[in-house]
């Protein structure tokens, strides 16, 4: 959609409901997978 | 480079085994790389590091995962969508063949996220539904509120990509509403949630969001409220960003509460974050927002010194756009105080721009 600089009185203030918070992305980590493989080896030879 | 297919890591089975040693090892300490320089936020290489573990495979379908995952997500976060959907499938196929349930789960809500930045809703909200079955069937209470947070986004997204041309919040189309009132009800659901679990981040999160959801319900006593709930979380944090996002957005729902000195008084701390954060393109917005609303106010004379503001910053940053609006704004500041010379002045410079950007509204109205 085109902007136009001239605003009308309604579109003054946002109409497109001010800003949003980030989204949240779900981690997976190689070094969380390593560290839980480690310490289950290690649990393993107790 | 096929650097996506499951097929990866059966390169490797093919090799000797000291070989296929070597090949994990290096994988790993590729994709340990890749994984470190996300974490400082250089996306870009992190991106070459995953693509280079990919490359010389690995036979752990766990680390194959998390890979996928993160290649994934640092494409989200380089904003390139069609990649980050492509590695977000292969992790959900990935984690659907080996049966881990987790990490579909997971893969569930990344595919989710990018299929609703990318407009495509309906399979956004089946994802979000796979997350939140999973979390639940799991009794994975953060996962369920992350889910649920997620559908919330989906359908404010959905909400606002219906097309209205000038009407006010609360008064757009039915589709529209019905799409915002679903998207304040799973905000709600996680706040019950993330107040169970104590998680004050996840909680200002949630606040910052159903305030804008409230605010375009047009319910600005409930938008009051949230962004008032975001703001004091975001000073716990010590998150400037978030405190001025909350001042920003507060400022908005006072001006339509009809309260315009709180409503300045808001947009003057966002005014001050801008500034301290040094955001150029937000501390034009606050000093635009400002001069407005001093017009409501009528007192003109400030109104004119905070357009002024924001005429110098939009030329700074080359924003013919924001100039024209500025200019506009000005010409309609004088001519209330029957200074007709500047008034005249900003109206001719408001052309000149209209002409120049092909803006035939704005053209038209500048005519008059």
């Amino acid at each position: 959609e085109a902007k136009s600089s001239a605003v009308g009185s309604s579109q003054i203030f946002p109409s497109d409901g001010g800003e949003m918070e980030p989204e949240t992305m779900e981690i997976k980590s190689v070094s969380e997978f390593l560290t839980k493989m480690h310490m289950g080896s290690v649990m393993s030879r107790q | 480079m096929d650097a996506g297919g499951p097929l990866v890591s059966m390169r490797a089975k093919e090799q000797p085994f000291h070989v296929r040693y070597r090949m994990e090892v290096s994988c790993l300490e590729l994709a340990l790389e890749g994984e470190r320089l996300c974490k400082v936020g250089d996306y870009r290489a992190g991106v070459s590091f995953f693509e280079a573990a990919i490359q010389v495979g690995t036979e752990d379908l766990q680390v194959l995962s998390a890979i996928y995952s993160q290649l994934g997500n640092a494409y989200f976060h380089l904003h390139d969508y069609a990649k980050a959907l492509e590695f977000h499938r292969h992790d959900l196929t990935l984690t659907r063949t080996i049966g881990d349930l987790l990490g579909e789960a997971k893969a569930s809500g990344n595919l989710g996220n990018t299929l609703k930045v990318l407009g495509r809703f309906d399979e956004a909200v089946v994802c979000c539904q796979r997350h939140l079955d999973i979390a639940r069937d799991i009794n994975d209470k953060v996962g369920q509120a992350r889910a649920l947070y997620n559908f919330g986004n989906v359908y404010h997204a959905k909400g606002k990509s219906i097309c209205w041309s000038g009407a006010e919040p609360g008064a757009f189309p039915e589709e529209v509403m019905t799409a915002l009132r679903m998207a304040a009800e799973y905000y709600e659901a996680n706040l019950s949630i993330v107040k169970e679990l104590g998680d004050r981040a996840a909680q200002g999160r949630t606040f910052g969001n159903l305030g804008n959801t409230y605010y375009l319900l047009g319910d600005f006593g409930k938008a009051v409220a949230s962004h008032e709930q975001r703001l004091l979380i975001a000073k716990e944090f010590g998150d400037r960003s978030a405190e001025r996002r909350a001042y920003c957005n507060l400022g908005n729902a006072f001006i339509f509460l009809g309260e315009f000195e709180v409503a300045a008084e808001h947009y003057k701390r966002t005014l001050q974050l801008a500034r301290q954060l040094k955001d150029r393109a937000v501390e034009a917005q606050a000093c635009y927002s400002l001069g407005n609303t001093y017009t409501l106010l009528q007192d003109y004379e400030r109104s004119i010194d905070y357009h002024l503001k924001h005429l110098i910053i939009a030329q700074d940053l080359n924003d013919r756009i924001g100039e024209g609006r500025a200019c506009w704004s000005l010409g309609n500041a004088y001519t209330a105080l029957g200074n007709h010379d500047q008034a005249m002045h900003f109206a001719e410079k408001h052309l000149e721009i209209c002409r120049e950007t092909g803006d035939r509204s704005g053209e038209l109205t500048a005519r008059m």
